[in-house]
């Protein structure tokens, strides 16, 4: 995990805030301000304890406390990635928070306060290899390129050999350590989700990825504040916990991420536990953010002047091997075709959820259509 | 269950716009029976949840007790909007209001019924929109997937409005029809003058669970005309209304404890499905909802054996269509281990019982015909000869003594033991094997075989078994052989040491067994199991496990014993002993560091090509 802290970035900036409204400090500190005043007492906590937020509203002493705590630092408090005492910081949160959800909450709002930063020059540097001059680089291997640069690097080669000789370590015959991903039996994605959630850790880096990767309609990139690199550092910083998501398998042209769990044994809730896993394997913020990623696309990103959506590449199964200089799905799409049509250019990234015929309709199914066929003539 | 009213789903999703005027409807609710007669009553907790700890009294909105319908009671100006947005950290302000339901008139205040709907509102921080500026898919659907459960067996009813009250309120000047396109026979109806669709007939999830229909809207203005369509989806929930059946009538099977006494041991297993659903999460109360126990008056049967209960998902195809279902087996399971002594057979009964199901085939007998048959601790008829040549060093390995049967016990520990018959001649001994099934025999004391008294020696061996104390003895003639070879000096200790071919088989050292090391000439080829090395024995060393008697001595295997450093290419073998995978030669200097390198250089540095161009 300190490795993950590390290459996930610097903390954001203090003082900045997109949206205008008063930075909250984070909750070891509110929790100091709080204990050197003597209306503001842990009587709160001591109301929410086993409590839901209506049977506690309906104790008198108690909605008291709630009073006083709103207007104490406590309440807005939030956390910071990677901070000192993260830990003690999201207990503080959480013990304030938890009652109120009574734990039925789908989505659940981060603990962390939003990313305005951008993620570490470590991390970046592969893209910035492979984003160059895709021609040039086209036969290059990023991820060769990424382990090269990690390398060459003391800090992310230190951290990097660590976590490889702890992981590859086998303990016995039977034990295998493949380590943080597989196990030998897929649990449910409910039960990990509830798993997750005992572990305040875990639970705020789950809540983190539901805010900063949900899909959402608003956005042209189909991400919350077309912000990728919130949701591309709330992705790595699920990884190390009972919830830690991966690749499935190797193709080279399909992201598909899960966590190791499946909808298997869902009984009534499988509408709610596959819901649950799309928004790992199915989600188009997720899988444009890791696209832009490679592309090198993402830091030129700024909601004002948007690139293009990525729409997700036409399924290419014949074509194992793209020709040399086709560099990514982006080139495929004249983007003069989608500005013709506003509202097509709004749905085209919702995944086929919706088909709306309108005027423009016979139009971008012809480009979509021919498309994959003219890839296979290049 | 006297309160059975539900909502067809679980969040509701609608936009909310600055100085929308008082009176505009938003969303309507709806919900479903348990029983005719039931009449639904929704109530709103006056509390709106604006973010994860801050609430806010509701003076804006309000349901209609009888309709379900959400509507403004009071218009939001830009103040009430400031005040609201204050917490959300997301760009869009989102509010959430519980909907209760309850088959009688709500009390004033009431705020917990356990039935409840989560109402999400988004706070637009601008005025509506003109309904030109709207695109289709904004007129005719929210962002919320259609997306409804219904639970089987329960009467028909509404369960959704297409329509958008909203937009139907705001704008009276477009034409937005809808459509539900639905395959023949689906048990599902729209109707148009109220955009309202229903389910006709009660549903059986186990014929079917899953229906997927289309909603199509089509909104003219003018002479142009958009369409839309979206899934429109329904799950239908399950209750328990199947009961356990056996496939093909199987409810017996044999069980039966020989070699294998070991506490835990599966004996037998038998299966039950069940039409019904069996969710694995929370996986205890399952368990508690579908038991089986050991009917039994005996205390010795009830404390030596359990029964385990897994389940898994399964499907099946009533008619066509796939619905899941749960396979349960139950194991016998051996709750301690078996003396070997004990002999009986009888028949254990499992009752298994669907504790949910209301009928009267609610639970199955499951049937075990136990045999727990004795085993002897006995040696093969024969005495164990080995040869042991006289050069041998300490630690060698001379074989392993055997029960009858010993390699398939389990549960069973065997202790072996010599009962020296010559006092004077003892060069051997003997160590317990893994999980006491076998006894490995071991020159201890080298300086005997090289005494020429020493020829013949004759031992009694001894199995016991640990728990029953029943033991067997044979014989075991020790034939001492060779000629003493003269000792090399310099020599070192360890096989291990020697990097050479030549230098290895020049040299003993502990463990070998004829007085030389022998070298295990490896292939070669990058990082391999098969890496060359000096070992005492090859059959022995390097085989990937550190034994009772190479773990006596570091000196005699650290090829698979060392926990030290490995330097050079390397993989490092089970429990990080040991060198699993090296490259080239690998050597050690045992309590010190082993080597893997590759240096037998054989390719010439430079060709005939390579001359000709120099």
């Amino acid at each position: 995990d300190e490795i993950l802290r590390s290459l996930a970035g610097p903390p954001s900036l203090p003082g900045q805030d997109p949206h205008g409204w008063r930075v909250p400090v984070d909750c070891v500190r509110a929790n100091e301000l709080c204990a050197a005043e003597p209306s503001c007492s842990s009587r709160y906590r001591q109301c929410l304890a086993g409590r839901d937020r209506n049977t506690m509203l309906a104790n008198k002493e108690c909605q008291a406390a709630l009073e006083v705590l709103q207007e104490s630092p406590l309440y807005d408090c939030r956390c910071k990635r990677g901070m000192k005492k993260e830990l003690q910081c999201l207990q503080i949160y959480w013990s304030i928070h938890l009652g109120l959800t009574e734990g039925e909450e789908f989505y659940e709002a981060s603990p962390y306060e939003p990313v305005t930063s951008r993620l570490s020059d470590i991390f970046r540097l592969a893209s910035i290899f492979s984003g160059m001059d895709p021609a040039t680089n086209s036969k290059s291997n990023h991820c060769l390129d990424a382990a090269k640069a990690c390398n060459l690097n003391d800090n992310c080669k230190r951290l990097r050999s660590g976590y490889i000789s702890t992981c590859s370590r086998e303990i016995s015959a039977t034990e295998h350590c493949t380590c943080s991903y597989e196990d030998k039996e897929k649990p449910n994605c409910l039960d990990l989700r509830n798993a997750c959630r005992t572990d305040h850790l875990c639970r705020s880096r789950l809540a983190d990825f539901h805010t900063n990767c949900q899909a959402s309609f608003q956005s042209l990139t189909s991400c919350p504040g077309d912000n990728y690199q919130a949701c591309l550092g709330s992705y790595a910083g699920l990884i190390g916990f009972d919830m830690t998501p991966n690749y499935v398998d190797a193709s080279p042209t399909s992201i598909t991420i899960s966590p190791w769990c499946s909808c298997k044994g869902s009984g009534n809730l499988e509408e709610e536990c596959e819901k649950f896993l799309r928004d790992f394997t199915e989600n188009p913020c997720l899988r444009n953010a890791i696209q832009a990623f490679g592309n090198g696309t993402d830091v030129n990103l700024s909601p004002k002047n948007p690139s293009p959506p990525i729409t997700l590449p036409p399924k290419t199964e014949k074509s194992p091997a793209l020709p040399d200089d086709i560099n990514d799905s982006n080139t495929m799409y004249d983007t003069s075709v989608i500005t013709t049509c506003t509202s097509v250019q709004e749905h085209g990234s919702k995944l086929n959820k919706s088909k709306e015929q309108s005027l423009c309709y016979s139009e971008t199914q012809l480009t979509t259509d021919i498309m994959p066929d003219q890839k296979t003539f290049v | 269950a006297a309160f059975g009213l539900y909502f067809p789903r679980k969040e509701y999703l609608e936009n909310v716009y600055m100085d929308q005027p008082a009176g505009t409807p938003l969303l309507r609710i709806h919900a479903l029976r348990d029983s005719h007669g039931e009449a639904a009553h929704f109530h709103l907790c006056q509390n709106l949840i604006i973010s994860r700890a801050r609430s806010h009294e509701n003076h804006w909105f309000q349901i209609r007790e009888k309709t379900g319908l959400l509507y403004l009671s009071k218009s939001l100006d830009r103040e009430d909007f400031n005040m609201l947005s204050v917490g959300n950290w997301m760009p869009l302000s989102k509010v959430m209001l519980y909907v209760f339901l309850s088959s009688h008139p709500f009390q004033e205040k009431e705020c917990d019924s356990a039935t409840r709907t989560t109402v999400f509102l988004s706070l637009i921080n601008a005025t509506a929109p003109a309904c030109s500026s709207l695109t289709a898919r904004q007129l005719c659907f929210t962002e919320m997937d259609l997306s409804f459960h219904i639970k089987e067996n329960k009467p028909p009813g509404t369960f959704h409005q297409l329509q958008l009250p909203s937009v139907h309120h705001l704008c009276q000047n477009l034409s937005i029809s809808y459509k539900l396109l639905a395959a023949e026979g689906m048990p599902f109806r729209y109707n148009e003058n109220t955009t309202g669709v229903s389910v006709t007939q009660r549903l059986d999830r186990e014929e079917r669970e899953r229906y997927e229909l289309i909603a199509k809207c089509t909104v003219r203005e003018g002479f142009r005309e958009m369409q839309v369509e979206v899934p429109f989806l329904v799950n239908v929930l399950d209750e328990d209304d199947s009961p356990p059946f056996l496939p093909n009538g199987t409810d017996t099977a044999d069980a039966v404890v020989e070699f294998n006494r070991k506490e835990g041991t599966v004996l037998a297993t038998l299966t039950v499905y069940d039409a019904d659903t069996t969710p694995i999460y929370p996986l205890e109360s399952s368990r508690r909802k579908y038991t089986g126990t050991i009917i039994t008056d005996d205390p010795w049967i009830s404390e030596t054996f359990r029964v385990e209960h897994i389940f898994e998902e399964i499907h099946f195809s009533p008619n066509g269509s796939q619905v899941r279902g749960t396979q349960h087996e139950y194991k016998l399971v051996l709750n301690k281990s078996i003396s070997v002594t004990e002999h009986r057979s009888f028949q254990l009964d499992v009752l298994v019982n669907d504790t949910e199901f209301h009928g009267p085939e609610r639970s199955v007998m499951l049937h075990f015909n136990v045999s727990i048959l004795p085993v002897s601790i006995q040696f093969p008829n024969m005495t164990y000869q080995f040869t042991v040549n006289r050069n041998a060093e300490r630690f060698a390995q001379i074989g392993k003594i055997c029960i009858e049967n010993c390699m398939k016990f389990r549960g069973v520990n065997i202790t072996y033991k010599l009962l020296p018959s010559n006092v004077s001649c003892y060069p051997v001994s003997i160590l317990q094997g893994r999980e006491g099934k076998w006894g490995s025999l071991y020159v201890n004391d080298s300086s005997v075989l090289r005494n020429p008294e020493c020829k013949e020696i004759l031992y009694t061996i001894q199995a016991t078994d640990k728990q029953s104390r029943k033991h067997a003895k044979t014989l075991l003639y020790i034939v001492l052989e060779g000629t003493l070879l003269k000792k090399e000096e310099d020599c070192p200790d360890s096989c291990a040491v020697s990097k050479h071919h030549a230098e290895c088989e020049e040299c003993g050292g502990l463990g070998v067994l004829t007085g030389r090391c022998q070298w295990r000439q490896g292939s070669g080829k990058g990082i391999t199991t098969n890496y060359s090395t000096c070992t005492p024995s090859i059959k022995t060393c390097p085989d990937g496990t550190c034994d009772v008697i190479e773990s006596k001595d570091p000196a005699v295997c650290p090829q698979d014993c060392t926990s030290g450093n490995i330097i050079g290419g390397h993989g490092k073998g089970i429990g990080n002993l040991g060198i699993k995978s090296g490259h080239g030669i690998c050597y050690c200097f045992p309590r010190q560091n082993c080597y893997c390198e590759k240096d037998d250089i054989k390719e010439q540095l430079c060709d005939d090509v390579c001359k000709t161009v120099i």
